[in-house]
């Protein structure tokens, strides 16, 4: 805390993962939902008495101890009913061993990647696994999770519930075996990171366009992974993939909630800083000869970060590396529809139409309005105004969110203007 | 300069909050109570425990309070100092507990007649 008494941005959601990892370390994971609870409470503690005297000195310290004794008590309840005397001196061992309820900075790193790679584990559905991990590692309550991932509540408890269960039923050990599995499992984590941050990135909200706090907290996680996780080549790619992709996040979006398209951005606003610190992990993760789909994206987004406005922008650089994502990825209409958007930048609209016009939408209702999209903006600029209205009349009609909609009528609007 | 008494009332059921959120509600708070001072507003505020105690008439009747029976309340207090009702009035509307949806009631604690 500093002298504001202010807490720092973000602190009670990070804190909730740390303090659960810890339990989970010191506890055992059969006793999950115990320490959820506990931790739930421990906030609701502190929202009692810090609203009205601000925060305590040493706020990490005050909700570790808390915790702890909210957990002990929990457990000493339930314990009553089966197995008292071996719970009792296994909590007294626990505590004549570890007087100091708050961990170093380093033991809570290693619970937390022990956890996060728990919450990943291939056990569970993929959205589950995003699902889980928001919800145990960055604090996520459940009205929340249901808005970010536009999910009804009900829903999401199912699959809280049944992740937890699965988590139970692996009787998962966190531990130093399990910091090991980590190194060995990072490729999993990574996917799961990858697609938390796509999930924020891809704007399927109602009007927000970007849902920064899931970008954010998959940052964190991912630079989480980065220290104990060898070998660090994938995820130093992927690290760098977010640092570009957050640092254009303030141009995106237009001071009324409007999208704009990366020709139309403002690159002074891009922060040169996260800029930066993608290069660096890009740098980090071409020393170790990283060439897997998450450098090839690093890469794509690394030459839109290096030029100092759109014509600048290395075309036949990025047309290159699309096609090597579209031979590791080749089913991806995504990809393959990014591939002919860079080939029209690099070799003009008119050698693209045709092979966009065999291209058929897949069954990601996201990606017959890029279809469509990109199609109109094609015609649009090779002049043929009909053929790109009535593209722009078909994404219209396959918009996914308002902001989208708003986007295209603009564009409408130019042509007939 | 006159003393009024600020009630919470709330219905203390934090389960649908998000970490994030209550954080938010603390800082609030926290910044709203820094305003006051700054203003000689206010002068004291504390949390009350949800369980007690309710203890009534001649016959000493316990019970456990009205707590369990309204689904709302008093869950804290505040001492805000102001020169009238009305001025106490704005102050509490002021209450980032509001946000939430809670209720706040303020009465002038009366003072002696000299």
């Amino acid at each position: 805390m500093d002298t504001s008494g202010q807490l720092a941005a973000h602190f009670f959601r990070e804190h909730s993962g740390r303090m659960v990892a810890s339990l989970a370390r010191v506890y055992g994971m059969e006793h999950l939902d115990t320490i959820l609870d506990a931790v739930q409470d421990t906030f609701e503690t502190a929202l009692t008495h810090w609203r009205y005297h601000g925060p305590p000195e040493h706020p990490r310290a005050w909700l570790s101890r808390v915790a702890r004794n909210k957990l002990i008590n929990a457990l000493k309840r339930t314990s009553r009913y089966s197995h008292v005397d071996e719970m009792e001196i296994q909590l007294q061992g626990v505590s004549a061993t570890d007087p100091d309820p708050v961990l170093t900075d380093e033991e809570s790193t290693d619970g937390q990647i022990q956890l996060l790679v728990a919450c990943c584990h291939p056990a569970l559905g993929e959205r589950d696994r995003i699902l889980i991990t928001l919800h145990i590692l960055c604090g996520f309550g459940i009205p929340e999770l249901a808005n970010a991932l536009q999910m009804k509540t009900e829903a999401v408890k199912k699959a809280l519930q049944r992740s937890k269960a699965r988590l139970r039923q692996k009787a998962l050990k966190l531990g130093r075996q399990a910091l090991t599995d980590a190194a060995r499992q990072s490729t999993t984590v990574c996917m799961i990171l990858y697609l938390l941050f796509n999930e924020g990135y891809k704007a399927t909200r109602d009007t927000k366009g970007i849902d920064s706090d899931l970008c954010y907290e998959a940052l964190r996680l991912a630079r989480l992974l980065r220290s104990v996780a060898p070998p660090q080549a994938e995820v130093d790619a992927l690290l760098a993939l977010m640092f570009f992709g957050v640092a254009r996040f303030p141009a995106r979006l237009a001071a009324y909630d409007d999208w704009i398209p990366l020709e139309a951005q403002n690159r002074s606003l891009w922060d040169r800083k996260l800029i930066a610190e993608g290069f660096h992990y890009l740098d980090q993760a071409r020393q170790s000869g990283c060439a897997g789909k998450y450098y090839l994206e690093a890469l794509i987004a690394s030459h839109h970060c290096a030029a100092p406005h759109f014509e600048a922008t290395d075309w036949k650089a990025i047309h290159q590396l699309y096609q090597l994502l579209e031979s590791l990825e080749p089913a991806s209409t995504l990809i393959r529809l990014n591939r002919i958007i860079a080939k029209s930048y690099a070799l003009g609209p008119l050698p693209v139409i045709a092979e966009l016009e065999t291209i058929a939408a897949d069954e990601n209702p996201g990606t017959a309005f890029l279809l469509a999209a990109t199609k109109g903006h094609v015609y649009e600029r090779a002049g043929n105004t009909a053929r790109a209205l009535t593209a722009y009349e078909d994404a219209l009609s396959l918009a996914q969110n308002p902001l989208d909609s708003q986007l295209i009528r603009k564009r409408m609007q130019t042509l007939k203007d | 300069m006159k003393e009024f008494l600020m009630l919470i009332r709330e219905d203390a059921n934090y389960d649908e909050l998000s970490a994030e959120e209550m954080q938010a509600c603390i800082e609030k708070h926290y910044r709203w109570v820094e305003e006051l001072r700054e203003k000689g507003q206010f002068k004291e505020a504390q949390p009350l425990e949800a369980g007690g105690a309710h203890i009534r008439g001649k016959q000493r009747i316990v019970s456990d309070g009205p707590f369990l029976e309204g689904k709302e309340c008093v869950s804290g207090y505040y001492i805000l100092l102001a020169e009238s009702l009305e001025e106490a009035i704005e102050i509490a509307k002021g209450n980032p507990d509001l946000d939430w949806d809670r209720a706040v009631e303020v009465r002038e604690i009366m003072p002696m007649e000299d």
